[in-house]
């Protein structure tokens, strides 16, 4: 005798609009529908209307938790099909400002999981404090808390200040000692372990057939990171180690990122001791449809969420096709896989472990 | 590399079996007379990339692949609706767009700003 | 005969009646002809100054703003100083709706049945651009332009998006509208 149950599109655990259909006999789950497409605007089709820099900020308000990853991603690939290219200085300082946005995306999604499992609000203040004080320091940066639109063609829209890098530095102090905090908070508590080990297991032939990215992709086995394997900016120089565990389940998922938080922190600290002199801003933002020589590009960069990759087919001002490659799209589509054989207080704690953001999903 | 729709699903079969596991994307462009498909594939060992090209005439229908690769599920549901491309060999369910019955699929080049006011 | 003691007696309630609300600052040209209104004019202020100061949101965060208002309930800038507690998940403890974000085609109904479900008096807060008129995404072909279409609107804050300090501006209006002016 099968159950339906509808979780439905406005609930408090579903981060954004969702809606779940749920097939249940007994207290198993048998099957999972995720019915998505509740906030789809078309941004590939709005961006053929626009001119090349006019699109930066649409490309900002997909994924909201970390704006400047995506903005980065656009810049990118109008950098390839105008041959502009950022210089040493300019590839720090962009590293720089894109691993301060990972630690603070990581930040949120900690404080939204433990919600979901039922240790109510506590991590969910604390770490909602420090990732306040992460975005008080781009404030100082870039002149605006949520969606800062500084990325320009070949650099920056403003150069660091003169005094950053104490600041930073002593902003780094801080969060290690608050990250040696969370964990022995954690990983002793029982309820935390109960809830997250064991449960929702991917194996590695399946992450690969599935097609999933991201610390999702590394927490069952594989070793790839677009940072290492198609390098970018300055990753080769300053060492760079991608984190993989073994056993694919939640709290495998949990610890790749806490790992990845750490090692953030040791490379803004080696990318502080060796910026080069110089000058790191790009083109004025007047410039909107600058002359483009390549037909066709394609640009990969390792967002927070996973991989995102845009392929662009250029006209002379303004695209004539847009297409992006979201992280958060493809990993919801395995949802079906890892829950079937769960119980049903088990979906929540794999649904909040994927890391998903709606308005990635529906583009 | 550019084949025709006919050596499809043979050259996704050898591609797979000699390393070329992970599916990346699968997207297409509106050249007005006729669509071009592409498929973006990944060797996960040697982390090498290939993509495949094909062409298709307006109102022709394409080959699933979803026995070779799992991922092609929601990139080929999320083709047909907004290119209105018809897929061979299983049945698609809408994914984005809702009450679009009768309309004009939304990616084309001969869709008009304004033309779906008339849904209401 | 009776009639006059009667009328003697009403005559000097009414003269103890107003004697006693001389400190009540009732608004000018008003006036008491008996008890029974001098008492529905305090309860109503009562119950006006009561129910403006305890305003309890319904969490409605669709989109990006639904970030903004996630940093106006935590811990650096507090929500609950000002009464404004209690984000409830159900519409049926709510007294105010703050949308916050972009409404398709298919989320509207779910708004306007949401809406429905709330008791009276109930107030609604268009936050941030996108449903004040469609915001960025005016020529999108899957957009409702502006909450207003579909529901009746309070007040309006514009921004994309708005800081958390002015949603307290917001609020505060609110409760100009609800209850009379705000006292210092």
């Amino acid at each position: 005798m099968l159950t339906k149950i509808n979780v439905g599109p406005i609930h408090p655990s579903t981060h954004g609009v969702l809606r779940l259909v749920v097939t249940l006999d007994g207290d198993t789950i048998v099957d999972v529908e995720p019915h998505i497409g509740f906030l789809h605007r078309g941004v590939e089709k709005l961006a053929e209307n626009r001119m090349y820099m006019q699109s930066e900020s649409y490309m900002e308000k997909i994924d909201y938790v970390a704006p400047m990853a995506y903005s980065d991603l656009y810049v990118a690939a109008v950098e390839e099909a105008t041959g502009i290219h950022p210089n040493e200085r300019a590839k720090y300082v962009r590293l720089i400002l894109l691993e301060f946005q990972r630690i603070a995306s990581h930040l949120l999604w900690l404080g939204t999981f433990c919600n979901d499992l039922g240790l109510m609000f506590t991590m969910f203040t604390w770490t909602l404090k420090d990732r306040d004080l992460i975005l008080n320091l781009l404030q100082d940066v870039t002149g605006s808390r949520m969606f800062y639109v500084n990325m320009r063609l070949g650099g920056v829209s403003i150069d660091l200040p003169p005094n950053f890098e104490e600041h930073a530095n002593k902003l780094l102090d801080y969060l290690e000692k608050r990250f040696k905090e969370y964990e022995a908070f954690l990983e002793k508590n029982p309820v935390f372990i109960e809830r997250t080990k064991g449960v929702g297991v991917l194996k590695r032939e399946d992450a690969i057939a599935l097609g999933v990215t991201g610390p999702v992709l590394r927490a069952s086995g594989v070793n790839f990171d677009v940072r290492r394997d198609y390098t970018y900016y300055a990753y080769e120089k300053l060492h760079f180690i991608p984190q993989i565990q073994t056993k694919g389940d939640s709290f495998a998922r949990y610890k790749v990122r806490m790992q990845e938080m750490k090692e953030s922190i040791k490379l803004i600290r080696s990318a502080l001791k060796l910026i080069p002199e110089g000058d790191a801003l790009g083109m004025p933002i007047k410039l909107i449809s600058p002359p483009v020589k390549e037909k066709e590009v394609i640009v990969r960069r390792e967002l927070p969420r996973g991989e995102g990759m845009i392929f662009m087919v250029t006209d002379k001002q303004r695209p004539y096709r847009l297409s992006l490659r979201t992280p958060a799209f493809i990993n919801l589509s395995a949802l079906k896989q890892i829950a079937k054989g769960a119980s049903y207080a088990d979906l929540f704690s794999i649904l909040g472990s994927l890391d998903l953001v709606m308005a990635d999903v529906d583009k | 590399m550019k084949i025709n729709k006919e050596e499809l699903i043979k050259k996704l079969k050898e591609l797979s079996s000699s390393g070329y596991n992970y599916l990346v994307k699968i997207t297409a462009v509106d050249y007005i007379d006729h669509l071009e498909v592409i498929y973006f594939i990944r060797n996960m060992q040697n982390k090498k990339e290939e993509n495949v090209r094909l062409d298709l005439k307006n109102g022709e229908s394409l080959p699933t692949v979803i026995e070779i690769y799992k991922a092609a599920d929601y990139y080929e549901r999320e083709l047909s609706e907004m290119f209105g491309i018809a897929i061979e060999g299983r049945e698609v369910k809408r994914l984005l767009l809702e009450k679009w019955d009768g309309l004009e699929a939304p990616l084309r080049k001969s869709f008009q700003w304004g033309s779906d006011y008339k849904s209401g | 005969m009776s009639d006059e003691r009667f009328e003697n007696a009403k005559r000097e309630m009414e003269q103890l009646v107003v004697d006693s609300l001389k400190n009540y600052k009732a608004p000018v040209g008003a006036f008491f002809t008996n008890l029974k209104e001098a008492t529905k004019a305090i309860a109503s202020g009562a119950i006006r100054w009561s129910r403006k100061n305890s305003l309890w949101p319904m969490q409605f965060g669709l989109a990006c703003c639904a970030m903004e208002l996630m940093d106006f309930g935590a811990s650096r800038i507090d929500a609950e100083r000002k009464g404004y507690l209690l984000f409830r998940g159900t519409p049926r403890q709510c007294d105010v709706m703050i949308v916050a974000g972009w409404v398709t085609k298919a989320v509207a109904p779910e708004v306007k049945r949401l809406y429905e479900q709330m008791a009276k008096p109930r107030y609604v807060i268009a936050y941030g651009e996108c449903a004040v008129s469609g915001g960025p995404w005016w020529e999108s072909y899957n957009i409702i332009k502006g909450i207003d279409q579909i529901l009746p609107v309070d007040v309006y804050v514009a921004g994309c998006p708005p800081k958390p300090e002015n949603l307290f501006e917001a609020l505060m209006k609110l409760q100009e509208k609800v209850g009379g002016k705000i006292e210092d």
